[in-house]
């Protein structure tokens, strides 16, 4: 029986070329959609779970307590996991990672001079016990255990020594320490949260030899004995903290607790605690998903429409099988396998698109995808489920339409069917709806991002380039800056902490005198030349200068530190730009008199309020040369400023970043969501134009004899365009109403993440509308056209 | 074997009904071949379609055998559909998608026949009909007289024991509806149960019973 089924369905499909290829493209683009943003959520969804116990490690977050203010940072201090080790029975190892990338680059020097290098950690001797990761060359248990050992991923080994295999043992600098290669990993696998080009033995680091509980730099990870309460642990975590800490956190007023994560939520876990690689917020794996089962949806109506629009045509049919005896559940049957086929077919096809196309949606996605994860018996296994899921809800109601009709009306060629209209229509509204719903969050996303590309920062982000600082460059810093300003390259050089686009540091800021308020404020650690760098709007007093004494010095000479204050901070303090003037403050612990006053500008992502900034003079902990070039020929300004550097640090490397890109960078995962909006509302819209094509194309049809004596009457082009589109028209209509009101949610939930929106105002929402408006109507009017250019004579006569 | 009582079949329209069958009483008994004569609308293929268990919209009483059909459940009133009756159309009703061999074997694929027996079968009545050769075809390329003898073949692969046929030669010319007109003769010899529809006279002289049907009521009924 299913051999006659499927015989039937392959000859059936094989008929009617054009539902068929309308279904079976709809579908398959469906299903790539599908299925690539299934793998994507899948790799962000197998994070950290490659590890051999994965269930039993977990990472230490710490929190920070103080006059009910509480703060929640991801590195604790290096005492943390010895101390559990020793005193913790629970814990079976547990291992401590040094990220020095937070702090400055590494150089890297394997006898060709030295590379400037990002992704340097150090971590003590249990890491590998910890993370099972793949060792080459070396053993798990020694490759970190001395001093001045270092472990290269396989591409590090590569770049560096041409061959993973022959770099055990080499010798390197970093920073100009003598390490030796002690062995070669796998590079980290790309759903891991960790990932280094090198991980060099803590034992190497000057705060490697003393574990301390003050400063908490440090990512601790535990990995605990088989069946450990974790509540239980949690407390004893306590108890040592207590023992250790309690005292002195106590004097000072401030508490503090290690809290612990499993390492698989780490990744999708909270996106404001710092790590390693920046993780993936949860929602936007939701929104994916949604989006993932709307493509779907609109590929199923696609099909439920065209085959209910099409019983029509096949009541004959069903009403010679019924009169042979055809009982419902054999015919139901019969046009299931039809649906399944045709789902099966689709989704072979989208396999090999996938296998095409997953490079580029990679790119987007910006994470490498494969098929293999669909290549294995639960890849499979899904696959077949997905077929028998997709080809049922596709089947399943023109099945029921088709094998629920009577055969006396069938055979009686009564071809009116009245039945399945209304749900027809709803489906249409419902796919032009989802189509134009996506259009408006594009745009929507489109417009914010336009927005923050261009709105005016506060201070002047093109022509400034960032140059990689180090503190042993600190005694030619000064007559760089001048020979830079002087050979032309450069109109301002300042010396920075930070890019201006992210400024972290935080401080505490104490006015003196009756004002008892106490304010959080971010602190900008520059020189006297950051104001005109950044072409700041000085708003009341007067911009530093040489003479200013840095904040280390006014900290040994107790001399007021001059301090520049934005324009918020002195309005939380509660004072106009001009009274503000003059005043003495307490800032960070040392005494400081506000020498100016700017206007505020942006310092951190545009999802926050703009805060109170100090900025004040200490290079001392600098990272970042700003470089405010001439306008015009960056490329030989570049290759100056080059010149230049190779003058005075001829042992690093050139480095240099736009600062406009780095901005940019701050607001990857909202481009991400834009792009991959952008990219499926096409689709969707793609997808609904072609099903909407094959019932106009069914209208049509059943229409043609009538359009033809309309012809013979007079009517024009546009009068058979209108006949054609009214119905269609008024659904559109619906559907571009409910997908309005969808867009004001829509912008309402997604800008609340933005402490500056972009003013929405009417665009998004009618350049959609009108662009699916004007698909849909050249659809409906290519067809049309077609219909009208038929002959009367020819559908006329066979009457 | 059949007995119909008091049938009456109307569409009500907005002011009156309008009968279509009227007081129908009529009791076919096994093995006979009856004829249905009448103008266009006098209600043939409707009470032929009422046999044959495909409208189900009527008042009276219909009996199949001692069983009343109204008080059948439906499952059973399949089965009886499946197992007893065959049916021919005027146009054939071929399914285009089908090949020759397929079209015969549909029936008997819905009544789970076995492959082995379906073969024997089709094959005993492609021999028969002399369409061996044409097994393969698709029914766009026969003529129509070969188009009803698969349809023929195809109503009686399921070995009804009776056979409905609406004006089964209507689209045929007379030396075609005279080897159509045999065929049914002779299974009526083997003891098949005819009930045709026709309009032309000449056919009803191969049956056993003529009824006449005039504006939905019987007006004679004779045997011949």
């Amino acid at each position: 029986m299913w051999k006659n089924y499927i015989k039937i369905s392959f000859r059936n499909l094989k008929k009617r070329k054009l539902y068929t290829g309308i279904n079976l493209l709809g579908l398959t683009i469906a299903i790539v959609s599908f299925l690539a943003i299934c793998l994507y959520i899948q790799h962000e969804w197998s994070y950290d779970r490659m590890y051999a116990d994965y269930d039993r490690i977990y990472k230490f977050n710490q929190e920070f307590v103080s006059q009910g203010e509480s703060q929640l940072v991801s590195s604790t201090p290096s005492s943390l996991i010895p101390t559990l080790i020793e005193e913790v029975p629970e814990v079976e190892t547990g291992t401590l990672v040094f990220d020095m990338s937070i702090f400055s680059s590494v150089l890297i020097d394997a006898g060709e001079g030295n590379q400037e290098e990002n992704s340097f950690a150090f971590a003590d001797e249990n890491f590998f016990e910890v993370f099972d990761f793949e060792l080459l060359s070396g053993k798990a248990a020694q490759v970190l255990a001395e001093p001045n050992q270092i472990v290269l991923t396989k591409s590090t080994a590569e770049r560096y020594f041409g061959d993973a295999a022959t770099a055990l043992g080499k010798a390197l600098k970093v920073d100009g320490t003598d390490y030796s290669v002690s062995g070669v990993m796998e590079d980290f696998p790309s759903n891991s949260h960790l990932e280094f080009d090198f991980l060099a033995s803590f034992k190497s680091h000057r705060h490697g030899k003393n574990p301390e509980w003050s400063p908490s730099n440090y990512y601790t990870y535990v990995k605990l004995k088989p069946g450990t309460d974790v509540g239980a642990f949690a407390a004893k975590v306590e108890e040592v903290k207590e023992k250790y800490l309690g005292k002195e956190l106590a004097e000072y007023g401030y508490s503090t607790a290690f809290h612990l994560q499993p390492v698989t939520e780490i990744h999708l876990g909270d996106q404001s605690l710092g790590s390693i690689k920046p993780g993936t917020d949860i929602r936007y794996l939701y929104i994916f998903g949604i989006v993932a089962l709307l493509l779907i949806a609109i590929g199923i109506i696609n099909y439920v429409n065209l085959a209910t629009a099409e019983a029509t045509e096949r009541n004959k049919e069903v009403g010679l099988r019924k009169a042979m005896g055809a009982g419902r559940g054999q015919l139901f049957g019969q046009f299931v396998s039809e649906s399944m086929l045709l789902t099966f077919g689709a989704t072979v096809l989208s396999l090999l698109c996938l296998y095409l196309i997953l490079p580029k949606f990679s790119a987007i996605g910006g994470v490498p995808l494969s098929t293999d994860s669909l290549m294995n018996p639960v890849g499979i296994g899904f696959m077949l489920g997905f077929i028998l899921v997709v080809g049922l809800l596709a089947g399943m109601y023109p099945s029921l339409i088709l094998s629920g009709m009577e055969p006396i009306h069938a055979l009686a060629n009564k071809t009116k069917m009245g039945g399945g209209a209304w749900v027809r229509k709803s489906l249409v509204v419902f796919q032009f709806f989802v189509s134009m719903g996506l259009l408006i969050a594009t745009f929507i996303v489109k417009n914010q991002l336009d927005h923050m590309q261009n709105v005016s920062l506060g201070y002047d982000r093109d022509q400034v380039v960032a140059l990689t600082y180090h503190y042993s460059m600190k005694n030619v810093a000064e007559t760089m800056k001048s020979e830079m300003l002087r050979s032309g390259a450069a109109t301002s050089v300042a010396l920075a902490g930070d890019m201006p686009v992210h400024i972290k540091a935080g401080y505490k800021i104490f006015p003196g005198g009756d004002n008892q308020r106490e304010l959080m404020i971010t602190g900008y650690s520059t020189d006297e030349d950051i104001v005109k760098t950044l072409n700041l709007k000085v708003l009341a007093g007067s911009d530093l200068d040489e003479k200013d004494v840095s904040r280390a010095e006014g900290a040994k000479t107790e001399v007021l530190v001059p301090i520049i204050l934005n324009e918020s901070a002195v309005k939380e303090l509660g004072w106009t730009p001009e009274e503000a003037i003059g005043k003495t403050v307490n800032f960070g612990f040392s005494n400081a008199s506000i020498k100016a006053v700017v206007g505020d500008f942006y310092f951190n992502s545009m999802h926050e309020k703009i805060g109170p900034l100090g900025i004040f003079k200490d290079t001392g902990n600098a990272n970042v040369i700003l470089v405010k070039i001439p306008a015009g020929n960056p490329g030989a300004t570049l290759a100056s400023l080059q010149e230049v550097w190779e003058k005075f640090v001829p042992e690093r490397p050139f480095n240099y970043r736009f600062i406009d890109q780095e901005y940019a960078q701050l607001y990857r995962s909202e481009e991400r969501v834009g792009a991959v909006f952008g990219l499926f509302s096409g689709i969707a819209v793609f997808i609904a134009c072609m099903g909407l094509f094959g019932l106009v194309s069914y209208v049509a049809l059943r229409r043609t004899r009538e359009i033809s004596i309309r012809k013979v009457l007079g009517a024009t082009q546009s009068d058979v365009l209108g006949v054609l589109s009214a119905d269609f028209l008024k659904l559109l209509a619906l559907s571009a109403v409910l997908a309005v009101a969808f867009g004001l949610w829509f912008s309402d939930a997604w800008l609340e993440a933005f402490a500056n929106r972009a003013q929405v105002g009417v665009w998004p929402y009618l350049a959609a509308v009108s662009l699916v408006l004007l698909l849909a109507m050249a659809t409906i009017g290519y067809r049309s056209w077609k219909v009208y250019r038929i002959n009367p004579s020819k559908t006329l006569k066979s009457d | 074997m059949i007995q119909l009582k008091e049938i009456d079949k109307y569409i009500e329209s907005r002011f009156q009904r309008v009968f279509i069958l009227k007081g129908i009483n009529l009791t076919i008994n096994e093995g006979e071949f009856i004829t249905l004569m009448g103008p266009s609308g006098a209600g043939k293929s409707t009470l032929l379609n009422i046999l044959g268990l495909l409208d189900e919209d009527y008042a009276g009483e219909y009996f199949f055998g001692e069983r009343n059909i109204r008080h059948m459940r439906d499952k059973e009133r399949a089965n009886l559909h499946k197992s007893e009756f065959g049916y021919i159309f005027q146009a054939y009703h071929l399914i285009d998608e089908l090949t020759v061999y397929e079209n015969i074997e549909t029936p008997l694929l819905y009544r789970n026949v076995s492959s082995g027996e379906r073969k024997s079968i089709i094959a005993d009545l492609l021999d028969r009909f002399n369409m061996v050769a044409k097994k393969d075809l698709f029914p766009a390329q026969l003529s129509g007289g070969q188009q009803q003898l698969v349809g023929i073949a195809r109503a009686i692969a399921g070995k009804p024991r009776v056979l409905l046929a609406d004006e089964p030669t209507g689209n045929l010319h007379s030396a075609q509806a005279k080897e159509i007109m045999e065929i049914f003769k002779e299974l009526h010899a083997e003891g098949t149960t005819i009930i045709q529809a026709t309009h032309a006279r000449e056919n009803a002289d191969y049956g056993t019973r003529l009824i006449n049907l005039v504006d939905g009521r019987i007006e004679t009924d004779e045997t011949i």
